[in-house]
């Protein structure tokens, strides 16, 4: 793959950089637009000698002047459909090279940056962005050609037929684009502000719709509305003062670019040169036919500008992403396979990007953390939101790169790793459950293509998924995401806790979910999770301390460095971080709402018997 | 100006709109510039037709040129053609105006407003409906997209047809038979590309899908990304991606080929009625039937016509998303308000009851509320409980007015709540939602829009009990602290709290609490859990929160399952009763035990050896 060479050269580079892996075809369809452009005008020419012909020698068919009127006028109709044909095959050509370079690329970058730049907006440059580029290297380019070719040879042509009438056709083009450039005068900054008024509209109309349930209860609808119709205002004085700044030099340039003014000239001015005797009919003629399409053959570079205006948005943006630095790998001949499965810290501290709010004081999310987990055995991280259990947690898949210390797993660290070995080594298991829109068998069978129906059946047993799995109408076959077919957040999850089981890697890392969907389901998962973590090393991101009572270690972190860490009942009776961790934990569960507010206490075993209620 | 903006057409268009039709909703969505907007298009095609008689001069202005030029005449009609042309000239000018005095801005900034104004009428329900909810904020945001090139595209597709037309109708007066053949080539371009659309449409159709196909392929895979690198199938490995891709060039290219077809047909129109002219005006030439100076003004003429006509298809592409817009605003528009029952009502008590409820959301198989009968009274706290999708939320929403059941009722204190008027429903009724929504401008703000008109010592008495204090203190400018430039800097708790002082600060009798600590962390729940003790004091309380605990002390429990109510009562009773809330509390209790014990397994009784008692 060449990204490192598309990257290099991206910043004010030319757009058409981004259409180098098509280049050969596209300079091929603007060859074939500029051929079939001359064949055009060659046309028109022969249309002024058959008239010539006529008047010359009459009753006499021109036959040879028809003939060139035939030749050219097939010729270069057959070359422009031809040329669109190419830039067009071109450019679908480009959005998958384009697609597939994007792709790969994101395979390769640290995955803590795509989670930054969010999937959303990511699969926005692959679709939309790559889409953009459709006009400019599609449509525009046969377009360029002929914008360039048709004025270029007119003017010759023109020439060489008279020169009085060339420079009378050349004036008033002139005389229009200086009026249009005018109009375009401070375009770039006038631009600029016109996207940042639209993107407060957007982001108006966003908040406006999104938050309407809330706006309806709590607000009679006068605050967001009112800034609603801000952004509108403003945006409507700009566009408003804008176009009337443009007005006169904008709509003189349009009146002259047309092609009349250029007709009524060359009729005036060669009606005065035949009074003369200075012209012939049929010279005169010919630069009226090939000589008024000048201004018109100019006038698709207006909106050109335009149109690469916005692919170049969208160019960026592309380049940007494919400009991301990659996770560093390891050369293969110096790659180093672990021993074990234990997983180890050394020293390590983590700061996220610069770009990106860390949340720790010092922008350090992880600072100078040290563990070491046992093969086989479970290790709990806990603490409050912000702590950095998930950052511990995404640093040994190798999400991030440490920023300092190292990551060990079976005694080496990961980045002298393979990234398939560390992979096989690492299954993880997130809140985020996520399935593809393919049939659940192929789903618990990602990353294992060679298990068996029998193994993913075993699998999702296991996950204590078979039975609802079985209850779909397809049973494993069918679809998930298919239309009608609801899957609760806890069977989603335990697909997923299915798939891990089923790629039997030896280190699992676990972020628990905080919130289950209903009661019944919430045992299931448990189950499910028990069957999972058996005989793996296990790194627990927990949220309900319940579930880490038993944990060979548990590790109490605060904004990013460890405070305690020790076995449940060790670190209950320290009375520390954790113990207070685990009196509010407490108190939460039980909390039972009252409308008199005084928080009960609902034990677990035995049922409270409800007063009757007091008013 | 392109065939892009084919691709971009949208999927639903299935059938054609009439042009008077487009023209109508054309006006309708100018609002207040309507009359303008009208002598804009008449402008426009006066213009047009103009042009077409100055081009017809040529015809009368040649003829006194040759074969022997007579003066007086040639500069009478070189005066009336300039005349001609200056009028075009004038008349378009003026028609400009509509874009460069601003009324096109002002159009369509009444027209956001007003489609602002129905979003806060429309249907909750509707509005939140996810895809309509982002096809609304994409109207709403970009409805000057595609309006503003209206002028433009209008004059250039008035330009191409009318021109022609009438220059075709004045040459009738010169020879019928050139006339006549004008007549049948150049306007019969427009039967023959409404004969053509449809299939054009449907080529459209295709690549629409294909580019979904691909556009969703693509999100599954930035937001699989984690998943497939651990399964080790990203990248180039990412088969169903590259699939996609290549299906889409596909069918790309299938359309470029099938697709592009009327676009080749009508161009192939203008060429061939320029070379059937040639053949036929020089063997009339010949035959001496036709005067060779009608013969070269007509060419002149034919070739001011054919490039406009070239580029007539994408115009009305152009055209198509224009109209497209102009549907789906009108469309929007059409959403009428939930109707309200006369006389209008305003409830003394505040006990709710649903009667025989039934309700089915717009685009679902299966109603989510079936026949559902239940009391909530009033100053007592009512829990809703039930699995993911039995119809819980849904209750709150009909209550609350998102919606109106297709049968039955809901009242508030006897009266049904569509006829109480809905700024009196919305502030009777306060929800705290699992997402806080909260508002890019000040803390105060936040809180103070549930009651603009109350004092700063109400604000900081709301705030106060819903625990906010601490943190506000703590912000960088503390209450006048606008909540975008913070970002993220608010934990998920401490927005929550905010919020149910916004709640606390309305002072709704009705509280609806939907799940709002589902997604905190322990500490920050304990906080919340504080909160909400404060605002349901003295409130009637409808509650839905999946840890049963919380809810073991509510007055009543409607257990609800697929849409109806299986069970009601306290929690005493329904544990007593052994059936489906038994056996939710028994399963939650179960999973509530369960802990690493890689001895024990949830649900067997066993536990583990290193068991901790809780309690």
């Amino acid at each position: 793959m060449s990204v490192d060479t598309s990257t290099g050269d991206t910043s004010g580079s030319s757009p058409w950089a981004v259409m180098r892996p098509v280049q050969g075809q596209i300079r091929f369809a603007m060859g074939l637009a500029g051929l079939g452009t001359i064949l055009g005008l060659a046309a028109l020419g022969c249309l002024a000698w058959v008239i010539e012909r006529l008047i010359a020698a009459p009753g006499e068919w021109p036959w040879l002047a028809m003939a060139g009127v035939l030749v050219g006028t097939v010729g270069a109709y057959l070359l422009r459909i031809h040329a669109f044909d190419q830039s067009h095959y071109a450019a679908f050509r480009l959005e998958q090279v384009l697609r597939g370079r994007l792709a790969d690329h994101l395979a390769r970058l640290s995955l803590g940056e795509v989670q930054r730049l969010g999937a959303g907006s990511l699969a926005k440059v692959i679709q939309d962005d790559v889409k953009e580029l459709h006009v400019f290297v599609a449509d525009s380019t046969p377009l360029y050609a002929r914008t360039y070719v048709g004025p270029a040879v007119t003017l010759v042509a023109l020439l060489w037929l008279d020169w009085r009438l060339a420079l009378a056709a050349v004036a008033v083009l002139l005389l229009g684009f200086a009026a249009m450039t005018l109009a375009m005068r401070d375009r770039a900054e006038l631009t600029r502000r016109y996207h940042a008024a639209r993107e407060r509209v957007s982001s108006a109309v966003v908040e406006f719709v999104q938050a309407m349930p809330v706006v309806r209860t709590f607000d009679s609808g006068t605050t967001t509305f009112g800034r609603f119709q801000q952004a509108l205002a403003d945006y409507l004085g700009f566009l408003t003062r804008w176009y009337r700044e443009a007005s006169l030099s904008g709509r003189l340039g349009m009146a002259l670019l047309n092609p009349m003014p250029t007709l009524a000239v060359l009729l005036w001015l060669g009606v005065w040169l035949t009074w003369h005797d200075a012209l012939t009919f049929s010279t005169w003629l010919a630069v009226l036919l090939i000589g008024t399409g000048m201004a018109e053959a100019m006038m698709p570079l207006m909106s050109l500008y335009h149109l690469v205006d916005k692919a170049k948005l969208s160019i960026a943006r592309i380049d940007e992403v494919l400009g991301l630095p990659v996770l560093p790998q390891v050369a293969p001949e110096r790659a180093r396979r672990p021993a074990d499965a234990s997983v180890v810290f050394e020293g390590v501290s983590f700061r996220y990007g610069s770009d990106r709010d860390g949340g720790g004081e010092g922008g350090e999310a992880i600072t100078d953390l040290s563990f070491t987990a046992a093969p086989g055995s479970v290790m709990a991280l806990v603490g409050s939101s912000g702590a950095g259990k998930t950052t511990v947690a995404r640093l040994i898949p190798r999400f991030w790169d440490v920023t300092a210390g190292r990551v060990l797993i079976g005694g080496v660290d990961v980045r002298e790793m393979r990234a398939e070995d560390l992979m096989g080594q690492v299954s993880f298991v997130f809140q985020d459950t996520f399935l593809f829109a393919d049939s659940i068998a192929e789903n618990i069978r990602l990353g294992v293509p060679e298990a068996g129906r029998e193994a993913v059946e075993a699998a999702a047993r296991a996950a204590q998924a078979h039975d609802f799995i079985t209850a779909l109408p397809q049973g494993y076959d069918t679809r998930a995401g298919e239309r009608g077919i609801f899957l609760s957040g806890g069977q989603r999850q335990r697909i997923t806790i299915a798939r891990a089981i089923l790629q039997d890697r030896p280190i699992l890392v676990l972020d628990e979910a905080t919130a289950f969907a209903d009661p019944e389901n919430e045992l299931a998962l448990v189950t499910a999770l028990s069957r999972l973590m058996r005989g793996r090393t296990v790194i627990l991101v927990a949220h309900r301390l319940a579930t880490i009572r038993d944990a060979d270690q548990i590790l109490v972190l605060e904004r990013g460095r460890l405070v305690e860490q020790g076995h449940h009942d060790a670190l209950l009776a320290r009375d520390g971080r954790y113990a207070a961790l685990w009196r509010s934990y407490e108190g939460a569960q039980h909390w039972a709402l009252q409308r008199d507010a005084t928080p009960t206490r609902v034990t677990a075993d035995v049922p409270p018997r409800c007063e009757e209620a007091t008013p | 100006m392109t065939s892009d903006t084919l691709t971009s057409t949208p999927v639903s268009r299935r059938r054609l709109t009439p042009w008077q039709e487009t023209y109508r909703q054309l006006l309708r969505s100018a609002g207040p510039r309507a009359r303008e907007l009208r002598v804009a298009l008449l402008g426009l095609i006066a213009a047009a037709a103009l042009q077409g008689l100055a081009l017809a001069c040529l015809l009368p202005l040649f003829s006194a040129l040759l074969p022997v030029p007579d003066w007086p005449a040639v500069l009478a009609w070189l005066a009336v053609m300039t005349a001609l042309m200056g009028l075009a000239t004038l008349a378009r000018w003026r028609a400009q105006g509509f874009d460069f005095d601003g009324h096109m801005a002002v159009a369509t900034h009444a027209l956001r407003t007003r489609l602002g104004e129905q979003l806060r009428r429309m249907p909750l329900e509707r509005l939140q409906d996810r895809r309509t909810g982002e096809v609304n904020a994409t109207l709403l945001g970009n409805v000057d997209e595609n309006l503003n090139y209206a002028m433009t595209v209008l004059n250039l597709i008035l330009t191409a047809v009318v021109t022609p037309f009438v220059a075709a109708l004045a040459t009738l007066a010169v020879d019928w038979r050139m006339g006549l053949i004008l007549l049948l080539i150049f306007p019969a371009i427009i039967p023959l590309y409404r004969w053509r659309r449809p299939v054009f449409a449907g080529t459209m159709r295709g690549l629409a899908v294909a580019h979904q196909r691909t556009s969703g392929d693509i999100l599954e895979y930035t937001q699989g990304l984690p998943v497939l690198r651990a399964a080790r199938c990203a990248g180039e490995r990412a088969e169903r991606l590259q699939a996609s891709f290549a299906h889409l060039r596909e069918v790309q290219t299938r359309a470029q080929r099938t697709g592009s077809r009327p676009k080749v047909i009508i161009a192939s129109v203008v060429e061939l009625g320029l070379l059937l002219i040639v053949a036929v005006g020089v063997t009339w030439v010949i035959a001496g039937t036709l005067d060779v100076a009608v013969l070269a003004a007509l060419l002149v003429m034919i070739v001011r016509f054919a490039e406009p006509l070239a580029n007539f298809v994408n115009y009305t592409a152009i055209l198509e998303l224009i109209e497209t817009a102009l549907e789906r605003i009108e469309a929007l528009l059409a959403i009428e308000p939930l109707p309200q029952q006369t006389p209008p009502a305003v409830p003394a008590r505040f006990d709710i009851r649903f009667a025989g409820v039934t309700f089915q959301y717009a685009g679902t198989e299966r109603p989510v509320l079936r026949e559902l009968d239940a009391e909530l009274p009033a100053r007592r706290m009512t829990a809703l409980v039930g699995p993911s999708g039995s119809g819980k939320t849904t209750l709150t929403r009909l209550l609350m007015r998102h919606a109106d059941p297709q049968r039955g009722a809901v009242t508030i204190g006897g009266i049904d709540v569509r006829a109480i008027p809905p700024e009196t429903l919305n502030g009777l009724i306060s929800v705290v939602f699992q997402d806080v929504y909260l508002f890019d401008d000040t803390v105060l703000a936040n809180i103070r829009m549930a009651r603009p008109e109350a004092s700063d010592a109400e604000v900081e008495a709301a705030a106060h009990a819903a625990q906010c204090l601490e943190f506000i203190e703590r912000l960088p400018r503390r209450w006048q602290t606008r909540l975008g430039d913070i970002g993220g800097r608010l934990s998920g708790g401490e927005r929550q709290r905010i919020s149910i002082a916004r709640a606390l600060l309305k002072d709704a009798p009705i509280v609806v609490l939907d799940e709002p600590t589902a997604a905190l962390d322990t500490e920050s729940e304990r906080a919340v859990q504080r909160a909400i003790d404060a605002l349901v004091r003295d409130k009637t309380v409808i509650v839905i929160a999946h840890r049963l605990s919380t809810i073991a002390g509510a007055d009543r429990i409607l257990v609800i399952e697929d849409g109806r109510l299986v069970e009601q009562g306290h929690h005493g009773e329904l544990l007593v009763v052994g059936g489906r809330y038994r056996a939710m509390w028994d399963a939650q209790q179960r999973a509530k035990d369960w802990y690493l014990g890689l001895a024990g397994e949830p649900g067997n009784g066993k536990q583990s050896a290193r068991s901790f008692s809780a309690t």
